[in-house]
C-alpha cells in the first residue's frame, strides 16, 4: 500500500461534515415525509445485486461491477428503479397492484465529475407500479411539486414531454437506426438546423421532416400542446401521446399546479427506457435539472411481472446546492447543548443520563483528570 | 435579474457584436479588458471560445455564442436553438500534400489537433485507432516538424494549410456560430430567453 493514498481522495466521492450533513438530513426528512404523506411505502434495497439486474439502457457502462467468490458478476447499485422492479416482481409478487414504493439512499456510477454529477449520488424517489396510468402520472408529478414546494424551492418548473411524440414521428420517417440516433441527438439539443441536416438525403416526406424540425421549437406553455396537436395530426402515435399529456396537464391544472408546468416535446432523453410521459425539474439558480422521472411500462416484464409503472427522483446533492443558491437552506442551528458534569465521573455521567432522559441536549463534561 | 451571455473573445467576437447590434440588443462599448460587463438588460462574459459551452452548461451564463466545432469538441449538454450563420468553417483532416492519410497504417499514425476528442471520435468511428496528440495551437506545423503525420483542424480559406504544405483530405464536420442556451434557463427563465432567441433569430435571417 502506498502511504500517500491514505491522504488522497478518489475522484467523485463525497464527504459531508456537521452543518452540511445536517442540511442534507433535513432535506431528506422533508422529502420522505411527503412520500409518506401520499401513502408510499419505504423499501431499503440491497447495496449490490447481480449485474444482470441493472443491465439494459445506458446504465450498464456506468456500473461498478465486481466478481463474487462463486464467479458471478455483481454490481453496486447504479439506480434504485431496477431493484424496486425486481422486488415488486419477486418478494412482493402476491401484493395486488397498484404498489406505491419509495427509496432514499446512495447509488454509485462511473460518471465524469461534471455539472453537479458525482460518482456517488444520493437519490430520493418513488415508483408507482400498476393502477390507472393517467392517475398515476398525475399523482407522481403532484408529489414532485409538493416536495419542491415543501423544500421552499423558488420558481421551479416541471417540464413535461412524452417520448411517444418523437417515437411516432421517427417511425413515420422510417429512418435507419443510425440516422434515428443522430436525429434524436439534434432534437435533444433543440437544434433545427441539425435536424434538417440529419434528415438530408434520407428520403423523408417534407411533411414529416417539417414535423420533426418543429419538435425543436414546441416547448413552453400549454399552447405548445395545441400547436403540436395541429402539427402532428397525421401521426396516430404522436396524437395518442399528446392526448395522454393533455389529460395529465389538465388534471394538474385543475389541482392548482398549472403555474409550475411547462411543455417540452423535444424532451427525448432516456428514450430506450421511458415509454410514455417524461418530466424534468428545473429551477432558477441551478444550471441543470434537480430531478425528473417518467413512465416505463416495459421494465417490470423483464422481472416476470409485467406492470406499467411511473416514477421520479430528486437528487439530494442538487437539491442542497439549489437551496443554498436560493438562500433557502434551513439554517436553524440545533439546540444549544447544556454542559453537564459532576464531582466524580460516575456522578457526572448520572446527571447527563438523567438530563438525556428528560430529552435535553447535553455535552458531557467529565474527562480524565488533566 | 438580467440574463448572462457568454461570448468568445476570439474569432466569433466581431460577428457576435454585429449580430447583437443588428438585433437592437445592448452590447458593451469598448470596456477594454474587462471580462464581465453589464450592458443594458444583459450581462456579458468574455471567455475563451472553448470555454463558452462550459459556462452555459453549468448555468453561469444563460446563453452564449459558440462554434459548432467547439460544441462537438466539448460535448457540452446545451441547447442549440439557432444557427447564427456567421463563422462558417470546416473541421478537416489535413495531410502534407501528396501524403494522404493511409487507413492501412492507422495504428502507427499520429494525429495532432486542438480538437482531440473530435479527432479521436472521427477515426474511431471508422474503426481506426490512431494516436491523437493534443496541442493548444499552431497545429499546422506539427507534420512538417515530425510530431504528427496529419492534423485535424479548422479551415476557413485553406491559406494557412497551403502555407504549411498541407491539404485537406477529409471533412470531419461543418461548423458555424450557434446560439447556445442552458437547459434550466430555457425553462426557468423562459420569457426572457425566448425574447432573446426571437430577437437574434430575426437579426440572423
Amino acid at each position: 500500500m502506498s502511504a500517500h493514498r491514505l491522504a488522497q481522495v478518489p475522484p467523485g466521492v463525497q464527504c459531508f461534515v456537521g452543518e452540511e450533513a445536517r442540511h442534507r438530513r433535513r432535506i431528506e426528512e422533508a422529502v420522505v415525509s411527503v412520500f409518506e404523506g401520499w401513502d408510499y411505502e419505504e423499501i431499503i434495497p440491497p447495496l449490490f445485486d447481480y449485474a444482470d439486474v441493472f443491465a439494459g439502457e445506458a446504465l450498464a457502462s456506468k456500473t461498478y461491477s465486481f466478481v463474487a467468490r462463486d464467479g458471478s458478476l455483481l454490481a453496486l447499485r447504479p439506480d434504485f428503479t431496477s431493484l424496486l422492479a425486481k422486488i415488486a416482481a419477486g418478494r412482493l409478487r402476491e401484493r395486488a397492484a397498484p404498489l406505491r414504493l419509495y427509496y432514499s439512499g446512495e447509488v454509485v456510477r462511473y460518471e465524469p465529475v461534471k455539472a453537479g454529477r458525482q460518482s456517488e449520488l444520493f437519490q430520493m424517489g418513488l415508483e408507482h407500479l400498476g393502477g390507472d396510468a393517467r392517475a398515476a402520472d398525475a399523482e407522481v408529478i403532484a408529489i414532485a411539486a409538493e416536495c419542491l414546494d415543501r423544500l421552499g424551492v423558488r420558481g421551479f418548473v416541471l417540464a413535461l414531454g412524452h417520448v411517444g411524440v418523437f417515437a411516432g414521428l421517427a417511425e413515420e420517417a422510417g429512418l435507419t437506426v443510425e440516422r434515428t440516433l443522430a436525429l434524436r441527438d439534434r432534437v435533444e439539443s433543440k437544434d433545427p438546423a441539425g435536424v434538417r441536416q440529419a434528415l438530408t438525403g434520407a428520403g423523408v416526406s417534407p411533411a414529416v421532416a417539417a414535423a420533426l424540425e418543429r419538435l425543436t421549437t414546441l416547448a413552453g406553455g400549454r399552447e405548445a400542446l395545441d400547436q403540436a396537436a395541429e402539427a402532428f395530426a397525421f401521426c396516430a402515435k404522436a396524437k395518442a401521446a399528446l392526448a395522454e399529456l393533455r389529460t395529465v396537464t389538465d388534471a394538474l391544472e385543475t389541482a392548482g399546479l398549472g403555474r409550475h408546468l411547462a411543455v417540452d416535446l423535444g424532451e427525448v432523453r432516456g428514450l430506450d427506457y421511458y415509454t410514455g410521459l417524461v418530466f424534468r425539474v428545473f429551477a432558477p439558480d441551478l444550471g441543470f435539472e434537480v430531478g425528473g422521472g417518467g413512465r416505463y411500462d416495459t421494465l417490470l416484464a423483464r422481472f416476470g411481472r409485467p406492470l406499467p409503472a411511473v416514477g421520479f427522483m430528486l437528487g439530494l446533492d442538487r437539491v442542497a446546492l439549489l437551496l443554498e443558491r436560493q438562500g433557502r437552506l434551513d439554517k436553524a442551528p440545533p439546540a444549544l447543548a447544556e454542559k453537564v458534569s459532576g464531582e466524580t465521573l460516575g456522578a457526572g455521567l448520572a446527571s447527563a443520563v438523567a438530563r438525556r432522559a428528560q430529552g435535553g441536549r447535553v455535552r458531557f463534561g467529565n474527562g480524565a483528570p488533566r | 435579474m438580467s440574463l448572462t451571455v457568454a461570448l468568445s473573445k476570439g474569432k466569433l467576437l466581431a460577428g457576435s457584436e454585429a449580430l447583437f447590434r443588428r438585433a437592437g440588443l445592448p452590447f458593451p462599448n469598448g470596456e477594454g479588458r474587462k471580462l464581465v460587463v453589464a450592458s443594458g438588460e444583459l450581462r456579458f462574459l468574455f471567455v475563451k471560445d472553448m470555454d463558452v459551452p462550459t459556462y452555459v452548461e453549468y448555468g453561469v451564463a444563460d446563453c452564449g455564442v459558440a462554434g459548432r466545432d467547439v460544441l462537438l469538441e466539448t460535448g457540452a449538454d446545451v441547447l442549440e436553438p439557432l444557427d447564427l450563420g456567421f463563422g462558417r468553417c470546416r473541421v478537416v483532416v489535413a495531410s502534407p500534400a501528396g501524403r494522404a492519410f493511409a487507413p492501412d497504417r492507422a495504428s502507427t499514425t499520429r494525429v495532432a489537433s486542438k480538437y482531440a476528442r473530435l479527432a479521436a471520435a472521427h477515426f474511431q468511428g471508422r474503426g481506426l485507432g490512431v494516436e491523437v496528440v493534443r496541442l493548444a495551437g499552431s497545429v499546422e506545423i506539427a507534420p512538417g516538424l515530425g510530431l504528427a503525420d496529419c492534423i485535424v483542424d479548422v479551415v476557413e480559406t485553406g491559406r494557412t494549410l497551403a502555407e504549411n504544405g498541407l491539404e485537406a483530405v477529409e471533412i470531419v464536420a461543418e461548423s458555424s456560430a450557434r446560439l447556445v442556451v442552458n437547459r434550466a434557463s430555457f425553462h426557468a427563465r423562459r420569457a426572457e430567453v425566448q425574447g432573446l432567441v426571437e430577437k437574434l433569430r430575426e437579426a440572423s435571417r
